[in-house]
């Protein structure tokens, strides 16, 4: 049955081969050709845009959106609570015609993680933004979502640079990023030991992976990324008709593109 | 008269604000934020108002753009035309804007100024202009009424009469009604003459369907037969006439009633051997003796009292043809926008399954209607099916309740308390038979194992043999780590004071105990009380008022149905009410216990975490002290949304 059915086609093949006619030939070289291109094309295009994102994550209100915003337009813009994700391109402002894809995640609880699962495999670098104003408030949050971030296993196989943006400086009772990359580092180093005391999840697969190494206090350099600490204020000095102030985490974000 | 009315991308940024009768540019953000924190990412969607202090806000969900509509007025107003005025900007704002949404996506909302100030205006004294025309209708006189043209023969009710109407005689004692109820004449006042003269003729021909519509009465409404069987003795006292009434049952002397033989009253001769038929009582006659055989399982189709809803899908069904596939062609080839009538069958599947794993009944309806509202007009992707969209929203929903609102590490603020030098509180609050000592057990065996020392307060001084469970615990936990491996000290102590004192008062001097002895944490053991015992709920509440724990646990068992809402509810109610405080102390935090007896019904979960918005600190697997657990959202979910 079949094989008599392939039979003569494969008759017309061999027939074909030994004494071509050129334009099925032709067209069979075609064929090959556009099939070729197309898989270059994807390898090329999945090579390209592996990991091109860069993400803004940090707590409720701690001025991503706003960053996001300066970041693109230049321009102030009044902000809510984020319920999804934005993404836009960023053309880094230097001459070089690299390009990231900045991604503004939500910081509400209930959905960090869930966006981080999403977008963490794309990730190329990560801004942690972190209230400069509410930080001695909120230490142990800021803490124990950057340690979320930072045992996630996706991240510490790909680890992204990192950069912790100190934002709010306008206001004078901020924080300096000095001060809090130590309160930072003290605070990891409580909760490494607390989480791995924790119980157990249900469907446990394995234990919380260990961050930074063990016995000596934990430092930032002991991460598999590179971690910078940078200052910006998102609102500007000047207010909302002035410009923000964050040359440092442009540069940072032209270093990294 | 509004506050304010804000358009905002979903994504955060406002796209255009308007500032109504007061206010600053700031005062819209606050409330705005509250909205966004308690309704939306709650999953409180169902309604559409939600109040804030002294504002009520209304909102609308453009799911197609991304977009959300919210405005806010004053609470003690009530405008009738917001609803419609949002229902109007939104169609327009959308329409207005709707190309460069389309085209350039985020960089629009960025970059767009969108100038909707006149346009608002427009619709906003459009709104008010149509609330306003409804000129104020007078009122009917008596005259025109349907009722002065009505008999007193019509009036009468016989066939067909609703129980309700029991209740109504108490206001015919007021009223100068021309009409009589038939139904309870019981109660009807002396001065109603025309009842013994035109309405009696009737009542003794129907004299026997008052009686059968009685009887049926009697079965439906047990306390209300009894007013029935009231109503009859008045009437035959005010008419000698009557026939007296026969019942079945009355009327009989004693004798023929008496059923029992006569060989009662302390004889002990056995009454007359009944055929015994052995295998009517052994059942199968085929079965090892001796053998306890094993439940077989049977796929029980629970009967459900939820299921009166009438599936509106039987409607849908019918049209079809080529328009049923042209819809289905362009469904699956995308750019096609979610219709409520779509999702209906398919959310209706989704609740049902949702209450067969165990959640409670009204939160899997609001949960529903939650993930309406957030997919209603929302354009789905390429061959993606109505089915998936909405199940991948529902358990993104589920995920996001799950995932606990504020921190939830025990370790770290023991950590904190013993710093400043004062023991951390812990109070286990619960109905009966749910765990609490059983799981305090665990928790004092976890922390010890961490290295604290741990108090036990006996606070139960109710249940008989508390304290003895609590020593019991006590001793074991001291054997398994004796005083040696810890530097000498006692990792356990229990601190009691027997039973019938006052809860209350023995939480504070344990507490007080602690502190002088440098324990790290005391755990406080409450009595189970039901929810609705008030005098039990007040002196819980009195207890966590009085000593201020740093945290409140409440235990529920993962076996509990639609009982959870009720227990938290009242739990927390009682909490609130009797606290002296300007911020009432709350539940904390819920430990979910005997998991291990569900296999994949975990919707207790689901239903705890949705009612208060706390986390669920602990699980607890099993009765051994090895057996507590923390709760991993992910698989829950997946167990949840299993077929």
């Amino acid at each position: 049955g079949m094989a008599g059915a392939l039979e003569p086609h494969m008759e017309t093949l061999r027939r074909e081969l030994r004494a071509p006619d050129p334009a099925v030939l032709s067209v069979l070289l075609a064929l090959i050709a556009v099939a070729i291109t197309i898989l270059l094309w994807r390898f090329v295009q999945g090579r390209r845009s592996g990991r091109r994102a860069v993400l803004l994550l940090g707590l409720c209100d701690a001025g991503k959106t706003l960053l996001f915003a300066r970041l693109l337009t230049g321009k102030y813009r009044d902000t809510q609570t984020s319920i999804t994700d934005s993404s836009a391109v960023y053309r880094v402002s230097s001459d070089k015609s690299t390009n990231v894809t900045l991604i503004d995640l939500p910081g509400h609880e209930s959905l960090r993680l869930q966006f981080l699962e999403r977008f963490k495999a794309a990730a190329r670098a990560i801004v942690f933004v972190v209230d400069s104003v509410a930080f001695q408030r909120e230490v142990k949050d800021v803490a124990e979502f950057l340690y979320q971030v930072l045992v996630d296993s996706t991240v510490l196989k790909n680890a992204p640079a990192l950069l912790i943006a100190c934002n709010k400086q306008d206001v004078t009772m901020a924080k300096s990023a000095k001060l809090i990359q130590q309160q930072l580092e003290k605070e990891l180093n409580t909760l490494r030991v607390t989480r791995s005391a924790a119980p157990t999840s249900l469907d446990a697969m394995g234990g919380p992976a260990q961050l930074g190494k063990k016995g000596k206090d934990f430092d930032f350099s002991q991460l598999p990324m590179k971690v910078e600490f940078v200052e910006c204020s998102a609102r500007g000095s000047k207010g909302e008709e002035g410009d923000a102030d964050f040359e440092g985490l442009e540069k940072w974000l032209a270093k990294v593109a | 008269m509004l506050d304010f009315f804000t358009i905002f991308s979903k994504g955060g940024l406002v796209l255009w604000c308007f500032q109504g009768v007061r206010g600053p540019a700031a005062a819209a953000t606050a409330p705005v934020n509250a909205l966004i924190r308690s309704v939306l990412l709650q999953e409180r969607g169902g309604s559409n108002s939600f109040t804030h202090e002294a504002l009520t806000l209304k909102y609308k969900l453009d799911n197609q753009f991304e977009l959300v509509f919210v405005v806010g007025f004053q609470k003690i107003l009530t405008l009738t035309y917001v609803d419609k005025l949002i229902d109007d900007v939104h169609k327009e704002f959308r329409d207005k804007y709707r190309n460069e949404f389309q085209q350039k996506g985020t960089l629009a909302l960025l970059n767009g100024t969108f100038d909707f100030k006149d346009d608002f205006t427009r619709l906003l004294r459009e709104a008010e202009e149509s609330s306003k025309t409804r000129a104020p209708v007078a009122m009917k006189t008596f005259e025109q009424s349907l009722k002065s043209q009505k008999t007193i023969k019509c009036m009468i009710e016989t066939r067909g009469e609703k129980p309700k109407e029991k209740v109504k005689p108490k206001k015919n004692k007021g009223s100068k009604k021309e009409g009589i109820e038939v139904v309870a004449p019981g109660k009807a006042p002396a001065g109603e003459k025309q009842l013994p003269g035109a309405g009696d003729r009737e009542e003794l021909s129907k004299d026997e369907i008052l009686q059968k519509n009685r009887e049926e009465f009697f079965k439906r409404h047990m306390k209300a037969g009894e007013r029935a069987s009231k109503s009859p003795k008045p009437e035959a006292q005010k008419e000698k006439g009557k026939k007296p009434r026969v019942w079945d049952l009355g009327n009989s002397n004693a004798k023929v009633l008496d059923y029992s033989n006569s060989a009662t009253n302390g004889s002990t001769e056995p009454g007359p051997v009944e055929e015994f038929d052995p295998d009517t009582a052994l059942g199968d006659r085929n079965r090892e003796p001796g053998r306890l055989y094993d439940l077989e399982y049977e796929s029980d189709d629970e009967t459900e009292e939820e299921k009166i809803v009438p599936n509106p899908s039987k409607t849908s069904t019918k049209k079809g043809g080529l328009g049923g596939m042209f819809g289905m062609l362009k469904g699956l080839v995308g750019s096609k926008s979610l219709t409520r009538e779509d999702m209906d069958p398919v959310l209706e599947k989704m609740k049902d399954h949702l209450i067969a794993k165990n959640v409670a009944a009204e939160i899997a309806v609001q949960l529903c209607e939650s993930v309406a509202k957030k997919l209603e007009g929302k354009v789905m992707g390429t061959f993606t099916t109505v089915t998936s969209t909405v199940k991948q929203a529902l358990q993104e929903a589920l995920v996001q309740i799950l995932q606990p609102q504020r921190r939830v590490d025990v370790l770290r603020d023991v950590l904190d308390a013993q710093r400043q030098h004062r023991p951390y509180v812990v109070t286990f609050c619960g109905v009966n038979g749910v765990g609490k000592s059983t799981n305090l057990a665990k928790i004092s065996f976890w922390l010890i194992e961490n290295g604290f020392s741990v108090l036990i307060a006996a606070c139960d001084t109710f249940r008989a043999g508390a304290v003895e469970q609590l020593r019991t615990h006590t001793r074991r936990l001291n054997a398994l780590h004796p005083p040696e491996s810890h530097g000498g000290r006692t990792m356990v102590q229990l601190y009691e004071k027997g039973y019938g004192k006052d809860a209350a008062g023995i939480a504070m001097e344990a507490i007080s105990y602690a502190r002088n002895q440098g324990f790290d944490v005391v755990l406080v053991d409450t009595a189970g009380r039901m929810q609705d015992n008030a005098p039990l709920m007040t002196a819980l509440a009195k207890l966590i008022a009085v000593n201020a724990p740093d945290l409140v646990l409440f235990v529920g068992e993962a076996l509990v149905g639609n009982e959870a809402v009720d227990q938290l509810v009242k739990f927390n109610k009682a909490l609130a009410d009797h606290s002296m405080a300007q911020t009432p102390r709350l539940i904390d935090g819920i430990v979910l216990t005997k998991f291990d007896t569900i296999d994949d019904k975990v919707g207790a979960a689901i239903s705890m975490t949705y009612i208060t918005s706390k986390p669920i600190v602990f699980v607890g697997t099993g009765q051994t002290y090895c057996d507590l657990r923390s709760l991993n959202a992910k698989a829950v979910v997946a167990a949840l949304m299993k077929a």
